[in-house]
């Protein structure tokens, strides 16, 4: 891990010196204990903050439309920057999606593919007190039930490999979900309206999603409005189903709502049914290829029409 | 405040409309003159020229509105609301009939300080639709029992064409009344128009009113309000003397909600009003 | 000043006695979360949290309300809360935050009836902080893990037992009246509270945030708040769990057939906040929004009330998920 660190440097050093990039997005270390923060490292000094350890949560790929997208206060001609990403391979994978949405210019980002042994989960850090903090953190005891269920710790689309140990591919990913799906209509619902009544709309599952890049969120939509402002069940249940909804064919199951959510609503479980769905619909995995066309944006004879007959 | 509804400032007063004016060519600019519903709350609502209040359609929100009738106006409160396609309460109130009912909150704000200016001369300048509150000032200053207060009355308003200058019959009759010097300018004429051409701050310069014991209230959209400072200031009017009204986005109105806030005072409650001098210390002179 | 001392295990009759009367409100657990709600019969109180994820000012000012209704002709006014309420473990930082609101809310101009009517039928009583957590900075902006603003009475747990003191004339009412369940604490019950009040205060570190509203009004124009908000993603979780932070909107719904108008928290770093209809916005981007909001609290009420509206209780630095620090903002933001 540490090795890595120590190439991660000097690869972002080479990079920003030789000015083959303008910025490499990367993680520092952050202001509280198992914490790191996104850093936008602009020049040598700064790679020399850059970090590499089991505490990288952020999904990075969030930063890059806005990076790709002409300032308001530019007037005239404007290039858009060559960005680096310090990526694990789920922020990799939100990056070819956004490269296939037109929000990324390919050519413009160097992909550096970091080995990634799963990320620590700070809900489970902090359960597990303040002893575990320190003695568990290489195992698997703490690691976020979404690296533990990854698919794809390798990076799709590496520029750069920074070679390390890194965890292997999970196979059965949607125990949960298949739990979730074994309910009966009622108890889904029941479940899902006890999770999202605990939301206070602050939108950070939103705001840290790299998915969610729409200029007006449909939340946000004042003509028409699609949902009310307040938190009637009702309004609450647009938002999220609206959101996962969004998701279908997109969401890579980097978990970057959960770890943003204030308040802990298990959001997981319904992304990840829509992940499923797909999944098991159209065989699709999002954001593994570059070549592959989104599901919901391509029509074929033979799709499922069974949400439609049997939802 | 409005006496009785004063211990609940969110809720509105149920209006009629009266009278709709389509004010310009476009049809965005309608003067909405409004009957309260109950006389108690005509007599509770006693505004000054230059402050606002929140008008309500129903089931569409609240909006912030300049009260474009003057206090003298007894009978009846008018606001002049520009449509934009964009805005939910505009479009709501620009597809208003008569006889329809309506809400309305306020009135808000400071208000021109026009006691403050009895004795003197004073020079008024605007451009585009945000000549209501001037207008309702003209209204105001040039009503029988407030006239002899004020000294020499000057005027200039302008709007990008003859059709989009609002208040046509009143600016008829205020160039042609001695009791002030009223000047009506457009950027660009047409065929038909034989008045002015020009830009408003341009005409302020070739007008020249003098600075001397005099006040000047500055009305307009940001980039007019920006041109029209220097021919002021060059004019030997002191930032101090020349006072202009912000327009934000506002919720409550009462200064709570923090909609409007700019550099720690409330659009809302520490003005609309407020001088340039204050401006430059609030905003570095933003509009 | 009255003391008063109650043993825990007898505060489920204490609940008990107040509930009879009105509402009492205390940590409990809901969904595995410590969380301020209405205790009910089968709650036990929770003793041992750091602070609630929410703050208490949506029990004042809550995430949404419907205000009124709108009648044939003119508003109906939603009741307001009558009976009394007990307000009991809020933290001292999140107690003196409802006085900040209270100067928003019950400024005398234009009171706001429904804040008003919850915080006059309320008695609240603070809980001191054993272990302030590192994120913690109320004694570097007028608070202390034991401060009394905003508390009626404020209780300091010395392990078996809650050592109560009263801050206000309401706060004496209400031990007086509570005697039986609230007796005299002992000398030694004293010297316990004093030695607990004196170990808190120790743990709670400074962040060197002196003159930070002249430092701040000199940094108004830096280039600082937009490589700041470059990190900022842009949700409103440092504002929603503020417990200061009361930014709202009003909004007419068209519910059923006569309408309402309901009045919800907002979040000044959302662009859509000062979005006018006309498209123009006067805050176009994160660094502006941003700095709106740091000089919002540390300069803007330092102006207008005289008291800088935070208490330093760490919740934006906790739950931030950029990781974005209140306390380097105010130390490091350069002229």
């Amino acid at each position: 891990m540490h090795d890595a660190q120590t190439k991660l440097r000097e690869t972002a050093k080479d990079l920003l010196v030789s000015a083959k990039v303008d910025l490499v997005l990367g993680f520092q270390n952050g202001s509280l204990p198992l914490r790191t923060r996104p850093c936008f490292a602009r020049n040598a000094a700064d790679a020399g903050r850059l970090v590499w350890n089991r505490l990288c949560t952020n999904n990075l790929a969030v930063y890059l439309p806005r990076l790709f997208e002409k300032p308001a206060n530019v007037r005239g001609p404007w290039t858009p920057p060559k960005v680096a990403v310090v990526a694990k391979g789920c922020d990799a994978r939100s990056i070819m999606g956004l490269v296939k949405e037109h929000q990324v210019i390919r050519e413009n980002v160097v992909i550096i593919a970091m080995p990634c042994q799963g990320m620590i989960s700070l809900r489970k850090a902090e359960a597990a007190g303040a002893s575990a903090r320190t003695s568990k953190l290489d195992g698997d005891d703490l690691v976020a039930q979404a690296c533990l269920e990854c698919i794809q710790p390798s990076v799709p689309g590496a520029n750069i490999i920074i070679d390390g140990p890194s965890r292997s591919a999970a196979s059965d990913r949607f125990q949960r979900v298949k739990d979730f799906e074994a309910l009966t209509a009622a108890e889904r619902w029941q479940q899902f309206v006890a999770q999202v009544s605990k939301c206070i709309r602050c939108y950070a599952c939103r705001q840290a999603c790299p998915n969610c890049y729409c200029k007006t969120c449909f939340i946000d939509q004042t003509k028409p409005s699609w949902a009310g402002v307040g938190d009637d069940p009702t309004d609450l249940l647009l938002f999220h189903i609206g959101r996962v909804f969004h998701q279908a064919g997109r969401c890579v199951e980097c978990d970057a709502c959960v770890r943003a959510c204030p308040v802990g609503i298990d959001l997981r479980l319904f992304t990840q049914k829509l992940v499923k769905d797909v999944e098991e619909l159209f065989g699709y995995v999002p954001g593994t290829s570059l070549e592959e066309a989104p599901p919901l944006s391509t029509y074929r004879p033979d799709d499922s029409e069974c949400f439609i007959t049997d939802p | 405040m409005i006496e009785g509804v004063a211990t609940n400032p969110y809720l509105t007063l149920p209006v009629t409309v009266e009278k709709i004016t389509v004010e310009n060519d476009a049809r965005d600019l309608k003067t909405f003159r409004l009957a309260f519903r109950h006389k108690a709350d005509r007599k509770g609502f006693r505004h000054e020229c230059g402050q606002f209040a929140m008008l309500s359609a129903p089931g569409a929100g609240e909006c912030p509105v300049g009260i474009a009738s003057s206090p003298t106006d007894e009978e009846y409160v008018e606001f002049t609301v520009k449509r934009y396609p964009t805005g939910v309460v505009t479009s709501a109130l620009h597809s208003l009939e008569e006889g329809d009912r309506i809400g309305v909150r306020g009135p808000y704000g400071n208000g021109f300080p026009l006691a403050a200016m009895e004795g003197m001369n004073i020079v008024i300048v605007g451009g585009g639709f945000a000549f209501t509150t001037l207008r309702a000032t003209i209204r105001y200053l040039l009503h029988e029992r407030s006239r002899p207060r004020f000294k020499k009355i000057t005027a200039i308003y302008g709007a990008r064409s003859p059709g989009e200058l609002l208040y046509k019959e009143e600016l008829m009759a205020w160039q042609g009344s001695p009791d002030m010097d009223m000047h009506v300018t457009v950027d660009k004429g047409d065929k038909t128009w034989t008045g002015r051409e020009g830009f408003v701050p341009t005409v302020l310069g070739e007008v020249k009113p003098g600075a001397a014991n005099a006040v000047a209230l500055v009305c307009g959209p940001p980039a007019m309000l920006r041109f029209t400072m220097k021919p002021l200031l060059d004019l030997g009017f002191p930032p101090n003397h020349i006072i202009t009204s912000l327009e934000r986005r506002m919720s409550c109105g009462i200064g709570k909600c923090g909609r409007c806030s700019i550099g720690g005072q409330y659009v809302c409650k520490d003005g609309p009003v407020f001088t340039y001098e204050q401006i430059m210390q609030l905003s570095g002179g933003q509009f | 000043m009255t003391l008063g001392a109650i043993k825990k295990e007898h505060l489920g009759q204490l609940v008990a006695a107040v509930g009879a009367h009105g509402g009492f409100y205390g940590p409990v657990l809901r969904d595995n979360d410590v969380c301020l709600d209405q205790v009910q019969p089968s709650d036990t109180l929770v003793l041992d949290y750091a602070n609630f994820t929410l703050p208490p000012k949506g029990l004042f000012f809550p995430r949404s309300e419907v205000i009124a209704t709108h009648g044939a002709d003119g508003m109906v006014e939603t009741p307001l809360p009558t009976g009394k309420a007990v307000l009991f473990g809020v933290r001292p930082c999140d107690a003196m935050s409802l006085t900040y609101l209270d100067k928003v809310f019950m400024e005398a101009q234009f009171a706001d009836p429904y804040y008003r009517a919850r915080r006059e039928r309320t008695l609240t009583i603070a809980l001191a902080c054993r272990d302030p957590a590192a994120t913690c900075f109320c004694t570097s902006v007028a608070g202390s893990p034991s401060g009394q603003g905003g508390a009626d009475i404020l209780a300091v747990d010395i392990g078996d037992a809650l050592v109560l003191e009263s801050a206000t004339p309401a706060g004496e009412a209400f031990l007086a009246e509570y005697r039986k369940l609230l007796g005299r604490p002992s000398d030694n019950q004293v010297k316990a509270r004093d030695a607990q009040v004196a170990q808190a205060v120790r743990k709670v570190s400074s962040i060197g945030s002196d003159g930070v509203t002249a430092r701040l009004q000199a940094s108004s124009e830096s280039a600082a708040w937009e490589e700041l908000a470059e990190r900022c993603l842009g949700c409103g979780v440092c504002t929603f769990l503020c417990p200061t932070c009361h930014c709202f909107g009003l909004y007419d719904e068209e519910v059923g057939p006569q309408g309402r108008r309901v009045r919800a928290q907002d979040a000044c770093v959302f662009p859509a906040f000062t979005l006018e209809a006309s498209g123009h916005n006067p805050r176009t981007r994160q660094g502006l929004r941003m700095r709106h909001r740091v000089m919002h609290k540390f300069c803007y009420t330092a102006q207008s009330f005289g008291d800088i509206f935070c208490v330093g209780c760490g919740r934006c630095i906790v739950n931030c998920p950029a990781n974005m620090d209140i306390r380097e903002t105010l130390t490091e933001v350069p002229p």
